[in-house]
């Protein structure tokens, strides 16, 4: 068996004394990240990158994937115990796993939490496992009018999937392909919008942007929230155990919706915020008893943990194999491959074989390495959560700092990550999505090189477009999705229903 | 209330577009290029134009979340960013060690920390740990400023 003997091969890669330390080293981070309430993965992607510097990509892959799973994870601690979900994939976990916390069965619930994040997240492993190759054999033959339309399609669906208003989300990612219209022309070598800025010929760097959008704004609404404490004095969880009959219980739904999980991961612009909400929507509506969710029932906790981090590894499907993001998490992995060097997509497989299998193995191992986090040592790390704010403020500060210098050594860029920090802190204000902007800015240099090759390649015809079937199938995805917001606002319309009877209940 | 906000957004937008336009229509043009460097931020302008338009005559979506600031936090905010300013201005000047140690003391005093003790252990040890850890384990070199290390 071809898959095997590739498995062998990653693990051989992972099996090694350094990547072992980077796999513990991301899913630590993660896991600790993930767990403060605001920092979500994005954020602890791009304060981790300045350690891959210099690192061979199979490592600096192992370890950011780490950490991007490891942050998906914690994330549902600070959702159990606090009410405050650590990222947004983790709202959903807080349903039903907060009343579960204020039952006096905070342990239960975060065992629960672990035992099905570690499900969601092997299953999706070995699916991962099987399907990207598939994918990637099958990407080969995509020419530049299928990437422009997949990234196309990439854009159109996280700005209908973003919440709020669409219109806010297309306008995010306009300004985000803007910014990246920003440097040197790399066909022409026209200088493109520097002011005859020296530090603006290269364009600006996706780190700051990464950083500013979301941990410095993230800091401006900490500084906001400071003075109410982020856990009062009882840490005590409670007991771990889980009955076997509670086991028997939650193994339904983890098995459905590592599934559904998995396949939301894989679409472009959905995501483990989309698939852990769901996973509860469909777990409350085939239940027996639906009245009991949204007070502590065990199955409403377990769905969306699973399938968040099923989600999660299907992220990597169109990462590995076509070379393109589909969320802005994925979006910030892909800048940190691009730093060591690597370029994601069909000819990775074949190319850089170790990173490619490596990283799938590694997330065997830090599932595992997780479990184990999340289970024994869960009331030691939740301690994290006793950090005052107004210490980690700062430290967070610096953290930024620090990574934006280790890129460029230069202050003008410590000037274009504040302001982008302020950007980013209006934009929340105004209720305007963040994570359009940082796809569409890391898509924006590729799909505006695919569009000016198809077009170089057919001369100027734009009916090139209109030649591959794949093209025009995903061309009309991509216009499809613009519709989905009308379906959305019908669902959402039910979620509030579903919380208003929730709050009266 | 609420649309007027979004119809001042969608007028700044509406205003950075037509800027960004027309130095897009400004740039130099390549004679060998099928596809010149001014395309696409040409599709783009109007892209955003069009966008803000349509911003401008849409009903606003009510957002349940509510991000009323009190006064006082917005010092505090305004506060945050000066001296983040004043650390980049000193950064390089005084050496990473000692602005971050100072950046520390200052910013975490001032967010409303009163633990003296507390706070001046982490923020040496932290800063000093930081400093040895990438200039020496990553090799990714500080601004050592004044100091002689």
């Amino acid at each position: 068996m071809d898959t095997i003997s590739n498995m062998l091969y990653g693990f051989q890669v992972v099996l090694t004394f350094q990547n072992i330390m980077f796999v513990f080293i991301g899913v630590l981070a993660g896991t600790l990240i993930g767990m403060l309430p605001g920092l979500g993965p994005i954020s602890a992607i791009a304060i981790m990158i300045p350690l891959s510097y210099g690192m061979d990509p199979a490592s600096a892959l192992i370890l950011m994937a780490g950490v991007y799973y490891g942050a998906v994870f914690g994330g549902s601690t600070s959702s159990i115990l606090l009410n405050a979900p650590g990222i947004s994939g983790t709202v959903a976990t807080s349903f039903d796993g907060y009343p579960l916390a204020k039952q006096g069965q905070a342990g239960k619930a975060l065992a629960i939490a672990a035992i099905s994040s570690f499900a969601g997240g092997t299953v999706s492993v070995v699916a991962l496992m099987l399907v990207a190759p598939l994918m990637a054999s099958f990407a080969v033959s995509f020419g530049p009018t299928e990437y422009f339309a997949l990234m196309l399609l990439g854009l159109t669906a996280i700005a209908s999937l973003s919440e709020g208003s669409t219109v806010k989300a297309l306008i995010s990612a306009t300004i985000g392909l803007i910014i990246a219209t920003i440097g040197v022309d790399q066909q022409t070598g026209t200088q493109r919008f520097t002011f005859g800025n020296p530090n603006l010929l290269e364009g600006i760097d996706f780190l700051i942007i990464a950083l500013g959008l979301f941990a410095l704004a993230e800091v401006c609404s900490l500084i906001l929230s400071r003075k109410s404490k982020m856990m009062d004095g009882n840490s005590n969880v409670g007991s771990l155990k889980i009955t076997k009959k509670e086991a028997k219980e939650i193994s339904g739904p983890i098995a459905r919706h590592s599934v559904l999980g998995f396949i939301l991961g894989v679409l472009p612009g959905a995501g483990a915020t989309i698939a852990s909400f769901m996973s509860y929507i469909t777990e409350k509506k085939i239940s027996k008893d639906p009245s009991s969710f949204g007070k502590g029932n065990i199955k409403g906790l377990a769905a969306p943990e699973t399938s968040n981090n099923a989600a999660t590894s299907g992220a990597f499907v169109p990462l590995l194999t076509l070379g393109i993001p589909g969320s802005g998490t994925t979006a910030v992995l892909l800048g940190a491959l691009l730093v060591v060097g690597v370029q994601p997509g069909p000819l990775m497989l074949t190319d850089h074989p170790d990173v490619f299998w490596g990283v799938i193995a590694s997330m065997y191992l830090g599932n595992l390495f997780l479990l184990v986090l999340n289970l024994p040592l869960i009331p030691f790390i939740a301690r994290i959560l006793y950090i005052p704010k107004a210490l980690l403020i700062s430290l967070v500060i610096i953290f930024c700092m620090i990574g934006v210098y280790g890129v460029s050594f230069s202050t003008f860029d410590l000037y274009l990550l504040l302001a982008f920090g302020v950007i980013g802190f209006i934009m929340r204000l105004l209720n305007f999505p963040a994570a359009p902007l940082i796809l569409a800015f890391i898509l924006g240099g590729m799909m505006e090189q695919s569009f000016r090759q198809a077009l170089t390649i057919s001369n100027g015809s734009y009916l090139t477009f209109f030649d591959s079937t794949v093209t025009i199938v995903l061309l009309i995805l991509s216009l499809l999705s613009l519709t989905l917001p009308f379906i959305k606002s019908k669902l959402s319309k039910r979620a509030a229903e579903d919380e208003e009877e929730h709050l009266a209940s | 209330m609420l649309a007027s906000v979004e119809r001042k957004v969608a007028i700044v937008l509406f205003v950075l577009s037509i800027l960004y336009l027309i130095s897009s229509f400004q740039l130099p043009a390549f004679p060998y290029a099928i596809v010149d460097a001014d395309a696409l931020p040409k599709g783009l302008g109007f892209l955003l134009i069009a966008l803000s338009i349509l911003l401008f005559i849409q009903n606003p979506i009510e957002d349940r979340k509510k991000s009323d600031i009190k006064k006082d936090e917005v010092w505090m905010l305004l506060a945050v960013a000066g001296l983040i300013f004043v650390y980049i201005l000193l950064f390089e000047l005084l050496g990473f060690v000692v602005i971050t140690i100072l950046f520390l003391l200052v910013t975490s005093r001032l967010l409303g920390y009163t633990k003296w003790k507390t706070l001046i252990a982490v923020s040496i040890g932290f800063t000093l740990v930081l400093y040895f850890s990438f200039n020496y384990l990553l090799q990714i070199y500080l601004p050592q400023g004044i100091l002689p290390f």
